[in-house]
């Protein structure tokens, strides 16, 4: 039980110390996991009470943009329509997952308030609430997903195992990012305007709606290689279309999630006595 | 760890609150004077340092019931946080042995549009049960609030005092040694006052602590057999209930 049998709060003893208590925050949230999952699940239910499609009105909406876009855009580019529609499809969906642990994560302590100013529970029950509560989303877009793959026959080919592996570092890697802009959003009220813009600016510049390969030089493009995101796209939809991701791809993703974590677990450390204050 | 062992043991507890004025909320502010050269220190994050606490020293044992009074603004609400363990100390210690449940803000996960019984989950998972322990002490719970039928309707429906049951019955549901409570127990009717009287009665019959926070110098002395008076931010010695007329006297 997380309202633990023995507690023992101190002042400041070094940096080290606020690192071992940072520490024992994240152990905590691993151990009531299960917390951060029925907050996850009460957010979404709460969200769409009383809507009959509930979070499929988005996977609805969702759809309707790939097929709208699909057909257009293939037009358009005159590319084929069974090429295009799943590659757009793919990065819809997986753009969206992006998009809202990290806009969320924006509100992951702000929203949390009254609990953090009464309560002991671990500030990491509720990074992990934003990226569960993003992950049952998911849940459902992924009828999409399927929908295309199979209709557009990529099933036979599809490198499900790789794809997974790029979901997994796509999860760790925007965890980071969205605890980082949580507390940079509780102690400053513009950062969350900041990171939509941010957000939407990255969606334009990100091979979602156009390929990478019409760039001229294709994947080796400097905007395409220094894209964080679209690495993280690429290392899904490629696998998922029956195709190779970068070669640089998994490395990267891996790298810059380590960094990431690092920066942001240091952050972390160092204001976490201060962040319900911020509030 | 239940009964003798209880304890909580506060020393030298100083709280500073930093309180972030609007302005420096804004990160253009604090860019501004960055690009500016501005001096570094307090006058750039905007913070004013408040002392909400300082050097508060705390000893209760099993079968303690503190009573925390004073003037509003005086720190009794942000000591009652801090032995929550929401706010850290910036300098001393606290250490509290057995489990706590704090009682400080009638809201504290609440959902409006939920129903009553999807609030006693969502409270009673915050409050540390797993999920097949709020089921099995549903019914026990619900027939404690003495709402009934509104347990199906959703809690926007509720008044405030219909709240303060829901909340009570769920706090109290955990088999807590530590009770911390703001007062806004007073909330509820003769009825409900009677049946937490109740439940009070037993948690301390458990040997467990009780700190509680009130203006209401009847209440103190129905429930608690320590007074602690605060004033700014300090504390006096805690004594026995039985000196309170003194410590009034004097404060």
């Amino acid at each position: 039980m997380q309202t633990s049998e023995h507690m023992l709060r101190t002042g400041r003893h070094g940096t080290l110390h606020e690192f071992g208590m940072a520490f024992a925050d994240l152990k905590a949230s691993t151990k009531r996991i299960d917390l951060a999952w029925s907050l996850a699940w009460h957010d979404i239910v709460s969200r769409y009470r009383g809507s009959i499609l509930g979070p499929f009105w988005i996977t609805l909406s969702m759809g309707l943009m790939v097929l709208g876009m699909g057909f257009l855009y293939a037009e358009i580019f005159k590319v084929p329509i069974q090429e295009y529609m799943p590659f757009v499809a793919l990065g819809i969906v997986f753009w969206g997952v992006i998009v809202g642990v990290v806009t969320e994560g924006c509100d992951t302590f702000v929203h949390a308030s009254g609990m953090l100013s009464q309560t002991s529970l671990p500030m990491f029950t509720f990074v992990w609430r934003t990226v569960l509560r993003n992950l049952i989303t998911l849940a459902h877009h992924l009828v999409i997903v399927v929908v295309v793959l199979i209709w557009f026959g990529y099933w036979k080919v599809a490198n499900l195992p790789m794809a997974v592996l790029g979901l997994a570092l796509l999860m760790l890697n925007v965890s980071w990012v969205s605890m980082a802009v949580g507390i940079a959003s509780a102690r400053f009220r513009d950062v969350p305007q900041i990171v939509g813009s941010i957000m939407q600016f990255a969606m334009f510049m990100t091979p979602i709606f156009w390929q990478p390969g019409r760039m001229s030089g294709g994947r080796a493009h400097a905007l395409l290689v220094l894209n964080p995101f679209f690495h993280m796209i690429d290392g899904i939809r490629t696998p998922l279309m029956g195709g190779q991701s970068g070669s640089g791809t998994y490395p990267i993703l891996a790298l810059l999630a380590v960094l990431g974590w690092a920066g942001a677990f240091t952050a972390f450390a160092l204001t976490r006595r201060r962040i319900v204050h911020y509030l | 760890m239940k009964g003798p062992q209880v304890s909580i043991v506060v020393s030298d507890l100083t709280m500073r609150f930093p309180v972030y004025g609007v302005d420096a909320k804004s990160l253009k502010k604090s860019l501004a004077v960055v690009t500016v050269g501005g001096r570094l220190g307090s006058s750039l994050t905007g913070a004013t340092e408040v002392t909400a606490l300082s050097k508060v020293n705390i000893k209760l044992k099993a079968g303690d019931r503190l009573g925390l009074i004073g003037h509003n603004g005086s720190g009794k609400t942000t000591l009652l946080r801090a032995l929550s363990g929401a706010y850290e100390p910036d300098e001393g210690q606290i250490e509290i042995h057995g489990q706590i449940a704090s009682l400080l803000d009638l809201n504290l996960g609440i959902d409006a549009s939920a129903t009553g019984y999807d609030n006693i989950r969502l409270r009673g998972r915050i409050a540390g049960l797993s999920a097949r322990e709020i089921e099995d002490k549903l019914e026990e719970i619900g027939d404690f609030t003495g709402l009934g039928p509104f347990l199906a309707m959703p809690l926007k429906t509720y008044s405030a005092g219909m709240q303060a049951r829901l909340a009570f019955a769920v706090a109290t549901a955990v088999d807590a040694d530590v009770l911390l409570m703001d007062e806004w127990i007073a909330v509820g009717d003769a009825q409900f006052q009677k049946i937490a009287h109740k439940r009070l009665l037993s948690l301390m019959e458990r040997a467990g602590i009780l700190v509680l926070a009130s203006h209401d110098i009847d209440l103190i002395r129905l429930y608690c057999n320590k007074v602690m008076v605060m004033k700014g931010g300090v504390a006096s010695a805690v004594t026995s209930v039985k000196n309170l007329d003194d410590l009034l006297a004097d404060a």
